[in-house]
């Protein structure tokens, strides 16, 4: 499904360059949960970041090549880049609060995708039905020329009625009646083909009341809610693959066995792929088939979860694993971490 | 000898929730009514969910906030304390003897004050100027950094270094008692480690009492000797931790126990189901409890769940209030009692 070959990323700074990764190779299955762990710094992050290409403009692809599907996007045009991002290859990252557009409604964030990545199954859904394709036929104003007609109309109709002339106020009148009954009026307008679709993905991550969701701005939902409506909107482009990163790092035990439990349920269905970027090993231990193990860098180890845990071969490994406290007070084991910057 | 060094008994904190006319329509009981015995020279693990009450018990402690009702008493070398009754002179004497670490090391340390600045600032407000540098040196020398730091700025640490750095201030004015909030979380696991060990050590040189504070069951197990599980301002369980892992009486203290990524792929999984209701909801204006009916999505939960061979608890079944039952002479749980 993806394949990273010898992957090496640089990074300019001022006191020379930072060899981010060196060398990496992944080879990710289809319909596979990929682990990638590793402590902060050790270059997880920017493998994903360097196969999409998301770098920013102090990182340089050194040499290797990303092959997605078989088709080689190492040095393909920033247009193809933006079709597989969120189309091919959908994303969750830690912090979905940070991720989420503060000021746009949920189903604009998840409609955004759609019209990018499927607007022709859009396109056909609203012939088929024989409805509009993004604006549902419900009259709405933007609230600023909401405010004024409302003011307007209510000055006038007091103006006409304190000067003893009510019958001119009337029509004014009527107006602010309208505006006050739109919404039961509009009740059954059929809805816009990106409203179906929306919801239809809302309702795939299990959220409960979607149309609810839909309608509400990020913060007015809880950090389970909206790593699930990022799940959604990672899947809304019918993504074969998903790259999580951290996806439960901001969530609580509980929460995130939720998440897990939804994004195994959501590959099985799918047979998608699933890149799982994580320093959490236990996370790792529950959820993946595979696993490679980084550090500065590169990958030590990677191999399937059972022998990773039960049988490590790599000293980092065991390392890694010896500093997760257990039960028993023995002393843990610990090593300095190494980090290095080359100039 | 070991005795109670901290005893908290019917602790409330209620924060009024107002309408926008300023007429109070309800409350958020962020605690609601705890009691605590912390003993002297051991360490106390307070575990639970965000929102579930573990930072306003510890800052009702430190009298960050003033808890609406209750008691805190605290006993040390120079007799009882009681924590609530204390004027505002006193209080500042008083928080001497307890030192807190918070979560995020950098957001602690003023990124424009030089390290010797920061650890001897507790010193200068407490009048200890005397030898100032050397003490300083002794104290970060005692969380494994040294001298060549001292002129230096918290940006030029890496984390674990910063949450030392933040360890070695808490001990400035050699508390009896120190609060850990989370003191890990930010820090990678071999970081971590370090940091326990360190703790660790300095519990044994000091005989100090730990306040353990975080939502990591696995570093909990490692640093603790009793624990206690809070749920919505209220405990449900506490334990010795060795009893409490292997013997976990309430549906949430399981299903918490189970919700811990581990290595073992045959232990037993309880999910739970449902989304943490809301602290303002959960009390409604005739002050009656939260509703305990399933909700919409919980209900889409447990068909998803279902024939997958996986046990499962809903949230809404956890807002029942029960009362505290003695299991063994250590281990008490809100559980409901069976009739045999």
């Amino acid at each position: 499904m993806l394949e990273i070959k010898n992957l090496s990323t640089n990074f300019n700074t001022y006191e020379g360059k930072v060899e981010a990764i060196k060398g990496v190779n992944l080879k990710i299955k289809k319909g596979e949960i990929f682990g990638l762990v590793g402590e902060t710094g050790s270059g997880k992050s920017v493998t994903c970041y360097s196969a999409l290409k998301l770098l920013p403009k102090s990182a340089e692809i050194i040499e290797g090549s990303v092959i997605l599907n078989g088709e080689d996007i190492t040095y393909v045009s920033e247009g193809r880049m933006r079709e597989i991002r969120g189309g091919e290859v959908g994303i969750i990252f830690q912090d979905p609060l940070s991720a989420l557009n503060p000021v746009m409604k949920v189903n604009e964030q998840i409609g955004e995708v759609l019209r990018l990545h499927r607007e022709e199954e859009l396109r056909s859904l609203s012939e088929i039905e024989k409805i509009s394709l993004y604006s549902s036929k419900k009259f709405t104003l933007s609230p600023g020329v909401e405010f004024t007609i409302w003011a307007f109309c209510l000055s006038f109709f007091s103006l006409f009625t304190m000067i003893g002339q009510f019958s001119f106020g009337l029509p004014f009148l009527t107006i602010i009646f309208l505006f006050l009954i739109r919404d039961f009026l509009q009740k059954d307008n059929p809805e816009s083909a990106l409203d179906i679709m929306v919801l239809d993905s809302l309702s795939k991550v299990k959220l409960p009341n979607p149309k609810q969701i839909a309608e509400s701005y990020p913060h007015e939902l809880s950090g389970g809610m909206q790593q699930r409506v990022m799940i959604a909107m990672a899947l809304a482009g019918n993504a074969k693959m998903l790259i999580a990163d951290e996806p439960t790092t901001a969530l609580d035990v509980t929460i995130q066995a939720q998440i897990l439990q939804l994004i195994k349920d959501i590959q099985k269905e799918n047979g998608m792929s699933v890149l799982l970027i994580t320093h959490d090993l236990g996370v790792v231990a529950e959820t993946c088939d595979r696993v490679a193990v980084m550090q500065s860098g590169k990958i030590v180890e990677e191999s399937t979860v059972d022998k990773i845990f039960s049988n490590p071969d790599h000293p980092y490994t065991k390392s890694l694993l010896d500093a997760i406290p257990k039960g028993g007070k023995k002393r843990l084991i610990t090593k300095e971490s190494n980090m290095e910057v080359v100039s | 000898m070991s005795y109670n060094i901290l005893e908290i008994n019917g602790l409330r904190k209620h924060f009024p929730v107002k309408n926008s006319w300023g007429s109070e329509i309800g409350s958020v009981k962020a605690l609601d009514g705890v009691n605590l015995k912390i003993e002297q020279g051991k360490t106390f693990g307070i575990v639970g969910e965000s929102g579930c009450g573990k930072t306003t018990l510890m800052r009702s402690l430190l009298r960050l906030v003033e808890p609406t009702s209750g008691s805190i008493s605290f006993n040390d070398e120079s007799g009882f304390t009681d924590l609530l009754g204390l004027k505002s002179r006193e209080l500042r004497k008083f928080r001497k003897s307890i030192g807190v670490v918070f979560q995020d090391p950098m957001g602690a340390l003023n990124p424009r004050m030089l390290i010797k600045d920061i650890i001897g600032e507790p010193l200068v407000i407490h009048g200890q100027t005397k030898n100032i540098i050397d003490r300083v040196v002794e104290l970060l020398e005692n969380v494994g950094l040294g001298k060549e730091h001292l002129y230096r700025y918290p940006h030029e640490f890496s984390g674990g270094q910063r949450q030392r750095i933040v360890i070695a201030r808490a001990l400035a004015l050699e508390p009896r008692l120190l609060i850990l909030d989370e003191p890990t979380s930010a820090l990678d696991v071999s970081v971590q480690a370090q940091i326990l060990n360190l703790l660790n050590d300095l519990q044994k040189k000091y005989d100090l009492t730990y306040i353990f504070i975080s939502h990591d069951l696995s570093v909990i197990e490692y640093m603790c000797d009793r624990l206690v599980v809070m749920y919505l301002g209220r405990v449900v369980e506490k334990a010795d931790t060795e009893e409490l892992f292997s013997n976990p009486q309430h549906p949430y203290t399981k299903a918490l126990l189970s919700a811990t990524p581990s290595f073992d792929k045959k232990k037993e999984k309880i999910m739970i189901l449902g989304d943490v209701p809301s602290p303002i909801s959960y009390h409604d204006k005739e002050g009656n409890e939260l509703a305990t009916e399933l909700t919409e999505q919980e209900k889409l939960e447990i068909k998803s769940i279902e024939g997958k061979g996986i046990d499962y608890i809903v949230r809404s079944s956890l807002n029942e209030v029960l009362p505290l039952i003695r299991i063994s002479d250590t281990h008490y749980a809100r559980i409901r009692i069976l009739n045999d």
